[in-house]
């Protein structure tokens, strides 16, 4: 039965509203008409608010009709009983409409919440097995690797190189991987950006350096022309989106060549980072900046791209992908050149 | 003084980073002393006289900057301060703070060795007269004529482009904050924040063959830039 303040403020209102409709429609229509006014308020009120409104709004109704219409005009005397029976049933009939309305509400909005949980569980199941299988993968190869290290070293066998070489590669997969995690932790709680104005080549530069051994030797081809404005970024988490659509590129595009290129548009710097990979499917193209989402087999915990879009987001820029002419798969990022935006 | 004898000081508690430091800093012949606690470590500075110092910041018992400040009191070894990802401010206080030089966790050994031995080369050279001529792959840079060459032909540097790799060039090898360079560059104080990074982003367009990629000027992100050490 409960409502708040402004719920009943609203069975007021609409007892108000319909009253003034009421006597605009007074000389050219019939007392029954009036009654199906205030019966509209009623509706309106319980589609919107809860029981108690409902019911005062049921109440006002008759109330205003009685006072306001029926003869004699300006009082709640009656003159024929038969308008009793119009109270009565107009009363009964606001009370069901209301009683229906609201009841219609609730189950949406229960409907509307099972979806949520739903979805909610859906989201955790589908974090938990990829990050769980992201930790899980290098751990395993660093216990792995280490255990049989150790064997050797108590009876002097070879391929220990292949073993370290596997070691750390895995543990930088898994530093990568905390990484991202703590990022997105820390944007989503809301940490504020440490906006600076850079040269976009130079952020470009430390994102190439720290992707050095990920690049494994890998051609990239840069175009950024000298006189580019600068753009004002955190310049950590904007070398992490880099870093995040190189290793993205370097997993789906494993041999293929990356271009990474900017230019001055409007307001705004455009980067685009294009492999020669596979390309996305076209249902992809948006998906793959969801979170835990992952286009194909790939490995990769569906974290590095959500990221990304969280980043540029908190920048005021954007970023969206394209399937390139000729092949393969381009990020292109927008960036707005003032401090403000 | 003999790199190959210099005696470091680890200043660390956590048991993991200490099993895998000692190993590989005795294996290239350092003496490894150990301390885990910030008192520990003015303890043995004061009774050992480590040649360097490698000090973690997040430290049981005391704040790591304070160990730092204490231990600049004793001691003018090189310090080379670890401290994680993610926390650049605890670097510039670092090097505020007197330290020579940063290491991010996690880190490979070998860059840690080659920060090493930056770090004790520099005290070598400062108890020499300094070097006049840096020269690091096709950069060649000569402080006494003030001139500048690339892949041997004469680069046209600025005064300012040319105070920068001077500032660098003195501390070759170590990160120098961007406060220092500030202070060296203009030394009135009339820049911005940006004016330090519009100037290394022209210097490396004079100085590098892909300035996206430099091999001489490195930037320390959120820190500071760094000249890479000079050929052997």
């Amino acid at each position: 039965m409960s409502g708040s303040p402004r719920e009943y403020g609203l069975s007021l209102a609409a007892a108000a509203l319909c009253t003034a409709a009421c006597f605009a429609l007074f000389s050219v229509s019939s007392l029954t008409d009036l009654v199906m006014v205030y019966l509209v308020g009623t509706l309106a009120v319980a589609l919107r608010g809860r029981r108690g409104p409902a019911l005062l709004s049921s109440l006002l109704g008759v109330l205003c009709f009685d006072y306001f219409f029926v003869p004699p005009r300006f009082t709640l005397h009656v003159e024929h009983p038969q308008y009793l029976v119009t109270f009565a049933v107009m009363f009964a009939v606001a009370l069901t409409i209301s009683h229906l309305a609201v009841r219609v509400r609730t189950q949406a909005e229960a409907a509307k919440r099972a979806e949520v949980v739903a979805e909610t569980e859906r989201l955790r199941s589908s974090l938990l097995s990829a990050v769980s299988h992201e930790l899980r993968t290098p751990l395993a190869a660093i216990l792995g690797s280490a255990s049989t290290l150790l064997q050797a070293a108590k009876g002097g066998g070879p391929h220990s190189a292949d073993l370290l070489v596997n070691i750390r590669d895995e543990a930088e997969r898994l530093t990568r991987l905390v990484h991202n995690l703590i990022e997105t932790t820390r944007l989503e709680a809301g940490a504020s950006l440490k906006k600076e104005p850079y040269p976009i080549e130079d952020v470009i530069g430390t994102a190439l350096e720290r992707s050095e051994k990920l690049l494994a030797g890998r051609r990239v081809e840069t175009d950024l022309p000298e006189n580019l404005p600068l753009v004002y970024v955190d310049p950590v988490l904007m070398e992490l989106v880099f870093v995040n659509l190189i290793e993205n590129a370097v997993r789906h595009a494993p041999d293929a060549e990356l271009d990474i290129s900017a230019r001055e548009r409007m307001d705004a710097l455009e980067v685009s980072v294009a492999d020669r990979g596979p390309g996305l499917k076209p249902e992809d193209l948006e998906r793959v900046f969801e979170k835990f989402y992952r286009a194909s087999a790939a490995p990769g915990a569906g974290l590095g791209l959500a990221i990304c879009r969280a980043v540029l987001e908190a920048h005021g820029g954007s970023i969206r992908a394209e399937n390139r002419p000729g092949g393969g798969a381009v990020f292109r990022l927008t960036l707005p050149r003032k401090a403000g935006a | 003084m003999n790199e190959r004898s210099a005696t470091v000081l680890v200043v660390d508690d956590e048991r993991a980073i200490l099993r895998f430091l000692r190993p590989s800093l005795e294996a290239n012949a350092f003496i490894v002393l150990e301390a885990s606690t910030g008192r520990s470590a003015l303890e043995i500075v004061v009774a050992k006289k480590p040649d360097l110092i490698l000090l973690d910041l997040s430290l049981p018992d005391m704040d790591g900057i304070e160990v730092l400040k204490r231990l600049r009191e004793w001691t003018s070894a090189p310090v080379i301060v670890l401290s994680a990802r993610g926390q650049e401010s605890d670097k510039i206080s670092g090097l505020d703070g007197g330290a020579d030089d940063y290491l991010t966790k996690p880190f490979g050994v070998e860059e840690l060795l080659a920060r090493i031995r930056v770090a004790l080369r520099r005290v070598e050279r400062l108890a020499r007269d300094p070097e006049p001529v840096y020269e690091h792959g096709d950069l060649k840079i000569d402080l006494t004529v003030r001139r500048v060459w690339l892949a041997k032909k004469e680069v046209r540097l600025s005064p300012l482009q040319y105070t920068l790799l001077a500032a660098l060039v003195r501390s070759a090898g170590r990160v120098v904050g961007q406060k220092q360079l500030h202070k060296e560059i203009w030394p009135e104080g009339e820049s911005t924040p940006e004016s330090l990074r519009i100037l290394v982003h022209q210097t490396r367009h004079r100085i590098e063959k892909e300035p996206v990629r430099p091999r001489h000027l490195k930037t320390e992100p959120g820190v500071g830039y760094r000249l890479e050490a000079p050929d052997e």
